[in-house]
């Protein structure tokens, strides 16, 4: 009878401990997993983070750059002036977003309609002016010529 | 291509790896907060008490580390360049300082709040229950804080990121609120 309980008490013993090894099994895989998948969490993280910045898509950039964008569409529709350089130059702090409103500047030089007028009256004189690289020095130089002409004759 | 792409990122890699810190922070919180709901709920899954407790511990553990790099990263960025006083004690800062104020607020807090876990034998289980539930105000702080400074949170990626872990926690908050209140028991 003795030795009966024994063996109970034994065998609640190893069941115990292999309930206790399970748990522990258990809990060292969920905190293996949630290791893993908290760096995993935060490599994705980043790596949306740097392509927003990469791709130019980066929200606190292009808020600086929308202001840059506001002020030269300002500029744009002001005659130049000479104060309208410093503040353009004081907001655009970084280089990139610059280039940007450079670059931006340039497609409206082409759209005038100066542009497209200077062509229709020079080509019979001179077509080589048309591959000319600056179209604004060709505008420039057309008006002169007929003053000088007019006066001549 | 490559070297054009690292040299222009390059300034900016602490100010990255700070967002990111931020973003899986606000994740395992989430997340962390909702597994310890889910811990002795009464309909729960049985047998899974432990499960969710471990679960609990290991992401709330994640979480202030997240957080904590969240913060030190900040140290190396060149833009903001914060001092440690800045990122460490709350409304020091230039940059947003109610919201950063409330970050940092929220930051210190959950590490108290999480790190008494290990100091129940001397705060004692009862008094550390109603500390702990603390926990849910600031976590919803650092929600806030998450929308009101940080840079992303305009970003519709970013809203669905914070919101889907957010949520179910939040539904579980409200569960739990509407509950009445157990019985404190008298036995330890």
């Amino acid at each position: 009878m003795a030795r009966m309980d024994d063996f109970r008490r034994l065998e609640a013993k190893g069941l115990a401990r292999a309930k206790i090894r399970a748990r522990r099994r258990r809990v060292s895989s969920i905190r293996a997993r949630t290791i893993r998948a908290s760096l995993a969490l935060f490599a994705v993280a980043w790596a949306i983070v740097f392509g927003q910045l990469v791709t130019g898509n980066d929200p606190a950039l292009s808020r600086s750059y929308a202001t840059t964008r506001k002020l030269a569409d300002s500029n744009r529709n002001r005659k130049p002036a000479p104060a309208a350089a410093p503040v353009e130059a004081e907001v655009a702090t970084e280089p990139e977003i610059e280039a940007e409103a450079e670059v931006e500047a340039a497609p409206e030089v082409e759209a005038a309609p100066e542009v497209e007028a200077a062509p229709e009256v020079e080509p019979e004189v001179e077509p080589e002016v048309e591959a000319a690289p600056e179209p604004e020095a060709e505008i420039e130089v057309a008006p002169e010529p007929e003053p000088v002409v007019t006066s001549a004759s | 291509m490559i070297a054009t792409t690292s040299a222009s990122v390059g300034p900016h890699i602490f100010w990255i790896t700070s967002r990111a810190a931020g973003i899986a922070a606000m994740t395992l919180a989430s997340v962390a907060v909702g597994a310890g709901l889910l811990i002795g709920r009464r309909g729960g899954i049985k047998g899974m008490g432990g499960d969710f407790r471990a679960l609990h511990e290991a992401l709330s553990l994640a979480t202030l580390v997240a957080v904590a790099v969240h913060g030190a990263a900040l140290l190396g960025d060149h833009f903001l360049h914060p001092t440690i006083v800045e990122i460490a004690v709350p409304f020091t800062s230039a940059y947003r300082a109610l919201w950063t104020g409330l970050g940092i607020s929220a930051g210190w807090a959950l590490a108290a709040l999480g790190l008494s876990y290990y100091a129940r034998r001397w705060i004692g289980q009862s008094r550390w229950r109603s500390l702990h539930r603390l926990t849910a105000i600031f976590w919803l702080l650092a929600i806030v804080h998450s929308l009101g400074s940080g840079t992303d949170a305009s970003q519709p990626w970013f809203l669905a990121v914070l919101a889907i872990p957010a949520a179910p926690a939040l539904v579980l908050l409200l569960a739990k609120l509407s509950r009445p209140a157990p019985q404190p028991s008298t036995s330890r």
